[in-house]
């Protein structure tokens, strides 16, 4: 029996580590990570999805909802690095998910390299369209995308791409980034939201919203010009999980404190859509003494299906995104949330000490979002991280001779860097230009942290 | 002892040093750099260009005692040829492997010493620098097989072990995963067609006669013959028990029994022992010289007297200047749309007018050049894909630095431990720290900030002499400027300077370089 788990854990981790390596070999691995082994389906047999309602629109959507950042591409499943997305595993998994309950799909313009919209828009096409709710974005980013007229052109395009005449959720696009000032530039002094409020009086779009990441001022201004009158947001869309979910609402700092922003929206009766569940998948796979901890209360219970349930809890939260990859992803997150099974306060206090140790790792709160790519010196910044990050996790990021794994951890940090990541594209190459900073939802200090991990890999690779 | 246990014994040992020396070659984790660099460093060649006296000592030794053992056991060149041979014997028909292959054939006095003398003018040439050491090294027998395994058995070797490695790390097992160097990371179309075509006519020496090309061509040969012809040890006829059936000199590959005679040319046994063997009358047998034995055939040591037509190396006779267009594109962050992908980069190349750089250990470009017979075994052993061999005619096959997809690491100095012919003398990796091999410069027009205004200082944040800095140009830009006083030429800079890389700028090569200094100095 003590054998048999032995088993079933190593070939667990033995496929952790393989997921790790394909995800850094294109678009990443995200969620649930830990369904390697091929479970029946009945896992997610025992009740049916969660459903939360919509008060704006009545809208009955599924807790679990399909983010389309991060779809699989054709050299995942290939090896090559090929990036185009491969629409024959999408349709797959967008099959098996509505027929499974979920019926949010959460797409932008910018998402896979612009990708994104096309192919969701070709494997939801193949059902009924009152099945399904779409939600898109107004991804102006690019400045070339101020003008009112430009902001209209990705609009439409965005209908087109997605072959329907009206989008369910409409959001202005991680406002938040750039402060106020770029908030006015993308959205007020250009017309673009008085564009899109009409287009909601006329019914093509049927919720406006907006996503926030960054500055706080920026979040706090919307709500408040809604409470002035203003303004409404049918919706908004938050980062929330339990690493950035504080004690209190008043913690500082604001900006990424989810307990406080989903307070903020509670009050006002906002419905919340959430994002960054699993921080990019970082939560999916934790450091080998906290997995054992979740494990010991729930074996069975996938080390993602935690973040989920946290997510999920709230009883204000509209839908839960996940970026499902691979159908694995999928049927993890359908188990978690059919049906959900709220945490106990007990939990929540138990998951707030899992935070607390977790944020010891000194891990680069990266989620691979990849809004920083292509950095145009050809680095590649969430493939650095994310092996950064795993080294971490594996205890692979050995300190000094001293340690007694010393040789080990080097090889395996130094070599599965050199795998993951071609030299060319390592950290060194970071000329510090920073046009990433400002792209990071994370507010990542993305230079900076390119060149400690330079410096560790060169210091590394000098000492043999 | 026992014929046939001498024998067996000849035959494992040479086997083995072949293998180690191969070993040596292609593997690239350091490891045979440690314990093997002496089997290269005992080949005749590169100890007499290293003055190594001991070893010249040894060497002559052993000739002097054992006969021209080295070029059975020691030299890896002899030992690919006995393998021919081998190889040849096995798919001859019975009854030539019965009758034998060879017969005796007289020395060919004007060629072997031809050869000789050629080597011999060639190389003092090499030693006054008006040609690249390397010309002579196309003689060499070490230097031959260095070659051949440069550039045809570690491409090979470096491409399977690839293949294990992505195999293993797939398994999350990181035995070797991303040590190995690209398969041809140091492959050259001329060095690999003059290891090409000397391998051609080595081989088709072989098979036509035996061990004609050491007997005739390599000078090691005829060097060591000089000697071998007064070992103490030599094969030796009882003319008592012999029946005259003349098997033994049609077998002896080096074609030196005259059996008529009874006489065994002494210079040219390379002690294989087969003639022993294959005595049905046990009339032959490796022992002590006797006064009785008759006279070994005379051989006046005659000199050289062919003139050796010496080439002349046009040092520059293959730069061409070829105009620069820098570009106006200015590197600005592309306009970022979508999300994702990465963005193209470029192999980046070398400034073609770049003066050459050779690694610390060469004391200078002359002393380098004079000494180097291009063996190939410190491109093999660099961890850091810097060295290449050279294209330029006065530098033909020699390694030069190239800093374009590597940068030489203050922390490694495994091509001064291996080199065999003192053309890199060991230096030690403290010593090295501090040891001027050449000097950045750096080309405003290309350099992102200098011309463009960028923030870049790529150069600045990896020197490790803290050599580089940015102060402010004539047009308002920060541009890079180097402390030449303290610049050690380790190519940091120039491998990560982005310009030459990144796909988006119009320059192919870095805007900072490093110009390779004539003599080395200590900072």
């Amino acid at each position: 029996m003590a054998d048999n788990n032995n088993n079933t854990n190593q070939s667990r981790r033995r496929f952790l580590r393989n997921l790790g390596i394909f995800s850094a070999a294109g678009a990443l691995a995200s969620c649930g990570a830990s369904t390697g082994e091929k479970k029946a389906p009945a896992k997610h047999t025992d009740g049916p999805m969660t459903m939360r309602t919509n008060h704006n629109t009545g809208d009955t959507v599924s807790l679990l909802g399909y983010g389309c950042m991060r779809f699989p591409t054709i050299g995942m499943r290939d090896g090559t690095d090929d990036d185009k997305l491969d629409q024959e595993a999408i349709n797959k998994s967008v099959d098996y998910a509505l027929e499974h309950g979920v019926n949010y799909f959460d797409t932008s313009p910018a998402y896979c390299k612009g990708q994104s919209e096309a192919a969701i828009g070709e494997a939801l096409s193949r059902h009924p369209r009152d099945k399904y709710f779409i939600a898109t974005k107004l991804s102006n980013f690019s400045p070339s995308t101020w003008p009112y007229e430009e902001s209209v052109k990705m609009f439409e395009n965005s209908l087109k791409y997605l072959r329907t005449d009206y989008v369910d959720y409409l959001l202005l696009h991680a406002v938040g980034g750039g402060g106020l000032d770029n908030l006015h530039a993308r959205y007020l002094d250009n017309g673009v939201l008085k564009y899109l409020q009409d287009q909601k009086e006329k019914g093509v779009i049927r919720n406006l919203g907006f996503s926030y990441h960054g500055d706080i001022e920026v979040f706090d201004y919307l709500l408040k010009q809604m409470d002035e009158g203003n303004m409404h947001w049918d919706f908004v869309q938050i980062q929330l999980n339990y690493v950035d979910w504080k004690a209190t609402p008043d913690e500082e700092p604001h900006s990424t404190n989810a307990n406080y922003l989903y307070h903020e929206l509670e009050k006002r009766n906002i419905p919340v859509v959430i994002m960054e569940p699993l921080l990019g998948g970082r939560l999916a796979s934790l450091p080998d003494p906290i997995t054992r901890q979740l494990k010991e209360r729930r074996p069975d219970d996938s080390v993602a299906s935690w973040a989920f349930r946290f997510a999920g809890s709230e009883p204000g939260i509209l839908t839960v995104l996940s970026g499902m990859t691979y159908m694995d992803h999928l049927i993890d997150n359908l188990g978690t949330y059919s049906s959900l099974e709220p945490l106990t306060d007990e939990e929540k206090t138990f998951l707030h000490r899992i935070a607390v140790e977790y944020q010891e790792n000194k891990v680069v709160p990266c989620t691979a979002c990849n809004y920083c790519m292509p950095c145009p010196y050809g680095v590649d910044i969430p493939g650095t991280f994310t092996h950064y990050n795993k080294c971490i996790n594996e205890n692979n990021l050995p300190r000094d001779y001293s340690d007694p794994r010393y040789a080990e951890a080097r090889k395996a940090y130094l070599y599965g860097y050199d795998r993951s990541v071609p030299r060319l594209r390592q950290a060194g190459m970071c000329v510090a230009c920073g046009s990433c900073v400002s792209h990071c939802p994370q507010s990542i200090n993305i230079p900076v942290e390119l060149h400690k991990i330079d410096k560790y890999t060169e210091d590394l690779r000098g000492k043999a | 002892m026992k014929s046939h246990s001498l024998k067996f014994l000849r035959i494992v040992v040479a086997v083995v040093a072949l293998l180690a020396l191969t070993w040596l070659f292609v593997d690239f984790t350091g490891a045979a750099a440690v314990r093997l660099a002496w089997l290269a460093k005992i080949q005749l060649v590169p100890v007499l260009l290293a003055v190594n006296v001991v070893a010249i000592l040894i060497l002559a030794l052993l000739t002097l005692v054992f006969g021209r053992l080295y070029c059975s056991v020691i030299c890896p060149l002899g030992i690919t040829q006995d393998i021919v041979i081998w190889l040849r014997r096995v798919f001859s028909s019975k009854k030539n492997r019965r009758l034998g292959l060879y017969r005796f054939t007289p020395e060919h006095k004007a060629w072997r010493y031809g050869f000789l003398g050629l080597f011999i003018v060639v190389a003092v040439l090499g030693l006054i620098s008006l040609v690249p050491m390397s010309f002579a090294g196309i003689l060499d027998p070490y230097s031959i097989y260095g070659r051949i395994a440069g550039q045809g058995i570690v491409p090979l070797w470096r491409a399977g072990a690839s293949a294990v490695a992505e195999a293993q790390a797939a398994n999350g097992n990181y035995l070797f995963a991303g040590e190995v160097p690209a398969a041809l990371a140091n492959f050259n179309i001329a060095v690999s067609v003059v290891a090409a075509v000397t391998f051609i006519i080595v081989a088709v020496f072989a098979i036509r006669t035996g061990r004609g090309y050491c007997n005739t061509v390599c000078p090691v040969g005829t060097i060591l013959g000089f000697l071998s012809r007064f070992s103490l040890l030599r094969p030796l006829i009882d003319e008592s028990k012999c029946n005259r059936c003349g098997s033994c000199g049609r077998k002896c590959k080096a074609k030196c029994i005259d059996t008529k005679n009874h006489v065994i040319d002494l210079s040219r046994c390379v002690v294989c022992l087969d003639c022993i063997n294959n005595c049905t009358q046990g009339a032959i047998s490796y022992g002590f010289r006797r006064k009785t034995v008759k006279k070994a055939v005379a051989a006046e040591s005659t000199t050289s007297a062919d003139k050796t037509e010496k080439t002349d190396s046009s040092r520059r006779a293959f730069l061409v200047g070829t105009a620069i267009v820098a570009g106006a594109a200015a590197a600005s962050a592309a306009d970022k749309v979508t999300d994702g992908g990465l963005a193209p980069i470029k192999a980046k190349k070398r400034h073609k007018d770049a003066a050459p750089a050779v690694p610390a250990g060469a004391i200078s470009l002359r002393h380098f050049r004079s000494h180097c017979t291009a063996c190939q075994l410190c491109i093999s052993e660099c961890p850091n894909n810097v060295l290449r061999p050279g294209t330029s005619l006065d530098g033909f096959m020699q390694p030069v630095m190239v800093f374009t997809d590597g940068f030489c690491r203050t922390d490694c100095n495994r091509c001064s431990q291996v080199c065999p012919t003192g053309a890199l003398r060991p230096i030690s990796v403290e010593e090295k720290t501090a040891w001027k091999i050449g000097t950045a410069v750096v080309d405003p027009e290309i350099c992102i900030s200098a011309a463009y205004g960028q923030a870049c200082g790529n150069c600045v944040r990896h020197c490790p002499a803290e050599a580089i800095s940015m102060v402010k140009g004539e047009n308002g830009h920060m541009r890079p400027v180097v402390n030449e006083s303290i610049c050690i030429g380790c190519g940091n800079c120039e491998y990560h300077c982005p310009a030459g890389r990144a796909g988006q700028l119009s320059s192919n090569k870095a805007a900072i370089y490093v110009n390779g200094i004539e003599v080395h100095q200590k900072i």
